[in-house]
């Protein structure tokens, strides 16, 4: 018995001191890798919205806590906030779909990109091409987006054929951006 | 024993890969470039230099029946040291080797070296033998990646070698390629080996 | 969670990403114990039992603990550990509730510790953002794939011990040119996904 214990402890020991190396590596790296993941995000959302020259990351828990949203960064120019950057991911056909769009201050989509997605190659991958995702650049946050098959009104977007799913998945993410704004964004 | 002897052996005669076929995972997992074979080698030969010297040092400290945990826990951590600095400072390799970077863990390699090497040695030796050791390892993932780069995309490191008369074979950089070329890299050694069994 | 994506993880995971032919995980058993169909066999069923309870168990670990307490950074030390004493636990329950079990699978058990594939199924799980229901499909899948794979290539060492095989070539490098081709076997099956 008290060589178990013994065992157990010199073990405890062991674990104890490595969980502390670890630590302070972690303290010195995170930053580091922090730092290194903002400027790849700043690098892929500052096509979406040119306008803005600086971003970053709103933490606001109105912001993180809604369903799809993953991250909020906010654009600015001469210190005056000119849009922001949402970036969403619906479940798709084939597993979540990341979907990132701009929106300008007045609440017009100035870019719209579909990120990592696992749907059906040649069919559902088709939502990232521009004839099917810039559809949505230029039109207003206002009204809600539908996938039709024929389109005719103003926020009407044309389905990609054979991927209904997955553009259903594209407008759906978009609309959860847009809404976003609307509803709190644009009221900060 | 010799330092000389304890590197060569490491490098050669008991090359890790092509005599004793440890860490068979890594080495046809990452190298279907000779760029990341390099970086997955370069990883595992820090981890085992650190995890042989700490464990040289602190062998009487630990108690016989718990070394395997020990050990791990040991491995373990250097690993995870390893992975965060690559993450924060070659995002790029980092993102190539993934999951095989935790994976280090179980690469029976550093735990064959700590087990029949650093246990019993002290922590001089033990750093030759986890240089000799990770530099065959990392030798022969390059030979591997190379050749695998070479005909897979025509070029090795990234510089192209063969053409556009050459026609790349896609496939030497999946899967079966790997098999394929570590299987035909072992009979080419054997060959090598033998021949010079029968010479002496 | 619908009944074609817990399909589209199992086929996934068996054929398209097969653990050993398409990932690499798991190589070390599937060379080291794979001369007789029985013994790939036995080797198969106890990787399937501990890549089960390990999959269970890390998950927990690393939403109960690591994830609410910001000790994510832990995560390869706590899952090799916990797989280890898993394979501990499992030996010593089997080696009192069934001997026979126990005969069949207690070699094996030790080596599991050191099988990548167990824990690259744990990591995976985790960076593939699966919940638990996902997860337990994913280990399942991940079993039969490595079971399926070492079993076939026993059978086909089997066999191919009564060949006649350049010298050169025997042993390793002619089971790896085996692996090679059935492992372009299962490329075929990447267009199902």
């Amino acid at each position: 018995m008290r060589d178990m214990i013994k065992l157990g402890l010199v073990l405890l020991i062991i674990c104890a001191i490595s969980a502390f190396i670890l630590g302070v590596t972690n303290d010195y790296t995170q930053g580091i890798i922090q730092a290194r993941a903002h400027e790849e995000n700043v690098a892929a959302i500052k096509v979406l919205l040119p306008e803005a020259e600086e971003f970053e990351l709103v933490e606001d828990a109105n912001v993180t806590g809604v369903t799809d949203i993953v991250e909020v960064y906010q654009g600015t120019k001469n210190g005056e906030v000119v849009g922001y950057t949402v970036k969403s991911n619906p479940q798709g056909y084939g597993g979540r779909v990341d979907i990132l769009i701009g929106i300008s201050i007045d609440g017009i989509i100035t870019g719209a990109k579909v990120g990592d997605n696992t749907e059906t190659p040649g069919l559902g991958t088709k939502i990232a091409d521009a004839a099917f995702i810039n559809q949505f650049l230029d039109k207003a946050t206002t009204n809600e987006f539908q996938v039709t098959k024929d389109p005719q009104r103003e926020n009407d977007i044309e389905t990609v054929t054979g991927a209904t799913v997955s553009s259903e998945a594209v407008a759906r993410g978009i609309n959860r951006s847009t809404q976003l704004f609307e509803e709190v964004l644009k009221n900060r | 024993m010799k330092f000389g002897r304890i590197f060569s052996r490491g490098v050669i005669f008991d090359n890790p890969v092509f005599v004793q076929l440890l860490g068979m995972c890594p080495t046809l997992a990452v190298t279907n470039s000779a760029e990341n074979a390099l970086g997955m080698g370069l990883a595992t030969t820090s981890v085992l230099i650190g995890s042989n010297l700490v464990i040289s040092l602190v062998k009487k400290l630990i108690p016989s029946k718990i070394r395997i945990p020990s050990y791990i826990v040991i491995i373990a951590t250097f690993v995870t040291i390893i992975g965060m600095l690559m993450k924060a400072f070659l995002p790029d390799l980092d993102r190539a080797l993934g999951i095989f970077i935790p994976l280090i863990v179980v690469n029976c390699l550093i735990l064959a070296r700590a087990e029949s090497f650093a246990s019993k040695q002290s922590g001089l030796p033990s750093i030759i033998d986890g240089i000799g050791m990770g530099v065959g390892f990392t030798v022969a993932l390059v030979i591997l990646g190379s050749v695998r780069e070479l005909f897979g995309a025509g070029t090795i490191f990234g510089v192209t070698i063969l053409g556009s008369f050459y026609e790349p074979a896609r496939v030497m950089t999946l899967a079966p390629g790997a098999f394929l070329a570590l299987g035909l890299l072992l009979a080419l050694f054997n060959k090598i080996t033998s021949k010079e069994l029968n010479e002496l | 969670m619908s009944v074609s994506s817990i399909f589209l993880i199992l086929v996934s995971s068996i054929l398209v990403n097969n653990f050993i032919l398409s990932r690499f995980l798991g190589i070390c058993p599937f060379f080291g114990v794979s001369k007789q169909v029985e013994t790939a066999f036995g080797m198969g069923m106890a990787v399937t039992f501990v890549m089960a309870l390990a999959s269970m168990m890390t998950y927990i670990i690393q939403n109960q603990i690591l994830k609410r307490f910001d000790l994510e950074y832990l995560q390869t030390i706590a899952f090799i550990l916990v797989i280890a004493a898993l394979v501990q636990f499992v030996e010593m329950v089997i080696e009192k509730t069934s001997p026979t079990l126990y005969q069949s699978l207690g070699v094996f058990l030790p080596l599991i510790t050191t099988n990548c594939a167990v824990l690259g199924l744990t990591i995976l799980n985790i960076q593939l953002d699966y919940n638990i229901i996902e997860t337990m499909i994913h280990a399942i899948g991940a079993a039969i794939g490595f079971s399926l794979a070492i079993v076939l290539f026993a059978a086909i060492r089997e066999r191919l011990e009564l060949y006649d095989v350049p010298e050169v070539f025997k042993g390793f490098p002619i089971a790896l040119i085996t692996a090679s081709l059935m492992s372009l076997a299962f490329l075929g099956f990447s267009g199902l996904v």
